[in-house]
């Protein structure tokens, strides 16, 4: 078998049964369902402690629910009181969950006091809204059905330049999208490069780096490397890909989600630049891995790279107000920060096709200039040990790409 | 250029920055020969064995292995132990042998094989499964060295092979040693240990400081630097043998003494005048050729005084 392929096979199948890859590859979905169902049982347990199949009270001064007509197919009942003091009596003998108060003055002020035990859940609040608005707009000369005074637009958002559709009901999904994409981009690039630099780091303090360079040329190992652990990431996207597909399909049963789908454009934008920026970040890693000094030092670049990849995230709240601003759009063409800008500006709005292409061939000549010097100071760094390297020394190397450097062990040392 | 040669070595110098480390450099490894590499440390010897096998480039000169310039091929043919050791820590033992094994061009199922026989050989068939870190010091020393032959090269270079292992195991790796020269193969080692190289090698290069110092058979370069001198041991009056010009104590004999002879006195002389004398007993005669580990002393030392 050619060379390239043993490295690029052997880095494969050794990462995959480590510990922190099977973590990240199955840990974090069934950490993301569990978290997901945590929520759901949250939510739909606080919709009954005060919610649906209860009684609640009002004591109504202003006369306006004297003979009041209910919403037809709403869960809570609404039972009226005389005074004040008995609905505290049914309150406290829990026959109602709460009471609301409506004063004299309720019609200029629109002032109403509720009393409960509990905090009373936005639901109750909608409901009991829904109840005095059915009655209020009886005083109303109109044929206008109660629904759309209740709620007069339903949007649907259609961006004509990206060609998607958004519904108010998927609006919540939307958020998520480019979050859970980032997200994804983030953990499996970021995994599988700091693999790649540990391996590389690991070889060269084991000093076996130097078996491997008889056997074969830094360039295969490089090329190998980068390979196998690139399709190590790909395994990683397709497992989190299927899993999402579970989870969406999963929660089509819960109308919070029922927006969630993975939009076609969005996923293909995303593998495009996925695999880009893998070569960049990995191609990067190697160089680092090659010369520094210890597994510590290695880990404190791999931080600070990450570091500047989430930098888009800062700025969220930015994007979703409006993701063509200009800031959005310099972080959408600085090579490190651009995929995941870009990620989030197309789910939250449209991005322009252009900058999309722009972006892309700004991150592909990047990726291209990086590969190449990294490849020079992987060659170079290989079998030097414990020597400080400064950031001049490693301009030279790329610069004039010199022979592998070693490390000597005479006592005349020669000054590189 | 000698046919038979497995290495040629043709005038290389290198240097780092102001530093020579290697300077005018050239000999000849033969075929199926253990060649003996020699010298201080920072003479020059792991950059020599780094030129030979690619890793670095000569400033000037060239370097012939295996009948070429070092291709990817003859790469294959080659083993390889650095000074400074290592091995993959988190593998299995075999699973590392035969990754390094298909590495050197081995299909996959002759590297496992290949290593399961070798491990059987080392005495380690049952550690196969066991991970490199769980092995003994003296064990990973033993699979280092496996992994050197696993391939069955031509040609193996290995820097310093016996330093740090104990003896039981130093004469396993002898044994390995031999065995891979009988079958063909080509050695070249260096070392500091003299004893090795007087009992295993059959030439030797010295160098330091980059230049060569001594380089031929290990017999012949013993000879050179014999004395003209005998050590005898046993009863005498040593001082009254004609053609003794001077009696000197042996600094680590018991009773030995170093005679030195007159330029026209040979051993024989001395011998047969000994056994003619009736108060002179020999229980021990011989010449004073002097061990490798006194001509590297005295090469050295004289390079720097």
């Amino acid at each position: 078998m050619n060379k390239t392929l043993l490295v690029a096979q052997r880095e494969y199948l050794f990462n995959l049964k480590r510990r922190s890859f099977l973590f990240a590859v199955f840990g974090v979905p069934v950490f993301t369902f569990v978290v997901w169902a945590v929520v759901f049982v949250v939510m739909s347990d606080s919709d009954n402690t005060l919610g649906a199949n209860m009684t609640y009270g009002y004591v109504d001064q202003s006369g306006i629910l004297a003979d009041p007509v209910t919403v037809s197919d709403a869960p809570q009942s609404f039972e009226p009181y005389a005074d004040e003091t008995s609905a505290r009596a049914a309150l406290d003998e829990k026959i109602i969950g709460a009471y609301f108060l409506l004063p004299e003055n309720y019609l200029r002020t629109g002032e109403v006091q509720s009393y409960s035990y509990d905090s009373l859940p936005q639901v109750l609040q909608d409901a009991f809204k829904s109840f005095l608005l059915a009655n209020l707009s009886r005083g109303v000369e109109t044929d206008f059905p109660v629904d759309r005074i209740q709620q007069p637009v339903t949007l649907t958002i259609h961006p004509l330049d990206s060609g998607r559709t958004l519904t108010e009901a998927n609006l919540p999904a939307l958020v998520f999208i480019p979050l859970i994409f980032s997200f994804v981009f983030l953990m499996s690039s970021n995994v599988t490069s700091g693999f790649l630099m540990g391996g590389i780091v690991e070889e060269r303090s084991n000093r076996i780096m130097e078996i491997l360079v008889t056997s074969i040329t830094p360039t295969q190992l490089l090329m190998g490397k980068i390979l196998g652990l690139g399709v190590l990431g790909l395994t990683q996207l397709v497992v989190w890909g299927g899993a999402g597909l579970i989870l969406i399909n999963v929660g089509q049963q819960f109308p919070f989600l029922n927006g969630i789908s993975f939009p076609l454009d969005l996923m293909v934008v995303f593998v495009i630049f996925f695999l880009v920026s893998y070569f960049l970040l990995a191609s990067l890693m190697a160089g680092i891995g090659a010369v520094v000094g210890s597994e510590q030092e290695s880990r404190q670049f791999a931080s600070l790279i990450s570091l500047i990849l989430v930098i888009p995230f800062f700025f969220l709240t930015t994007f979703i107000n409006n993701p063509n601003s200009n800031l959005a759009l310099a972080l959408s063409f600085i090579p490190f920060t651009s995929p995941i800008t870009i990620l989030l500006r197309m789910g939250f709005g449209s991005v322009p096709f252009w900058q999309i292409a722009v972006s892309l061939l700004i991150l592909l000549v990047t990726t291209l200039f990086v590969i190449w010097a990294s490849a020079r100071v992987f060659r170079w760094g290989l079998l030097l040990y414990g020597k400080r390297i400064g950031i001049r020394q490693l301009i030279r190397v790329i610069w004039s790409s010199p022979e592998m450097g070693v490390s000597h062990s005479g006592s005349a040392r020669g000054n590189e | 250029m000698n046919s038979n040669a497995a290495i040629s070595v043709d005038h290389i110098s290198k240097s780092y920055g102001s530093f020579r480390a290697v300077d005018d450099l050239s000999f000849e490894v033969y075929r199926g020969e253990i060649f003996a590499m020699l010298g201080p440390n920072g003479a020059g010897k792991s950059t020599t064995m780094r030129m030979i096998l690619d890793i670095l480039k000569p400033d000037t000169g060239q370097i012939t292995v295996l009948g070429g310039p070092l291709t990817e091929s003859t790469k294959d043919r080659i083993g390889y132990l650095p000074e400074e050791r290592g091995l993959y820590r988190n593998v299995r033992v075999l699973e590392m042998m035969v990754y390094l094994g298909t590495l050197k061009g081995m299909s996959r199922a002759n590297a496992q094989q290949s290593s399961l026989a070798l491990l059987e050989r080392l005495g380690m068939a049952d550690q196969a499964k066991k991970k490199v870190s769980e092995l003994s010091k003296g064990m990973q020393q033993k699979i280092q060295f496996g992994v050197t032959v696993l391939h069955q090269p031509d040609l193996i270079i290995i820097d310093e092979p016996f330093s740090g292992l104990d003896p039981v195991n130093s004469l396993v790796l002898k044994d390995l040693l031999f065995d891979f020269k009988n079958r063909g193969g080509t050695i070249v080692m260096s070392t500091h240990q003299m004893a090795q190289v007087e009992e295993m090698c059959d030439r030797l290069l010295m160098i330091n400081r980059g230049q060569q110092k001594l380089y031929g058979a290990v017999e012949t370069i013993r000879q050179q630097y014999a004395l003209h001198a005998v050590i005898v041991e046993g009863q005498g009056q040593w001082a009254s043998l004609p053609g003794v010009s001077k009696v000197e104590p042996l600094q680590n004999g018991r009773k030995a003494v170093l005679l030195h002879l007159e330029p026209q006195a040979t051993a024989d002389h001395i011998l047969a005048a000994i056994a003619a004398s009736p108060d002179m007993h020999i229980e021990r005669f011989e010449m004073a050729v002097p061990d490798l580990n006194d001509i590297f002393i005295r090469v050295v030392e004289g390079a720097q005084a």
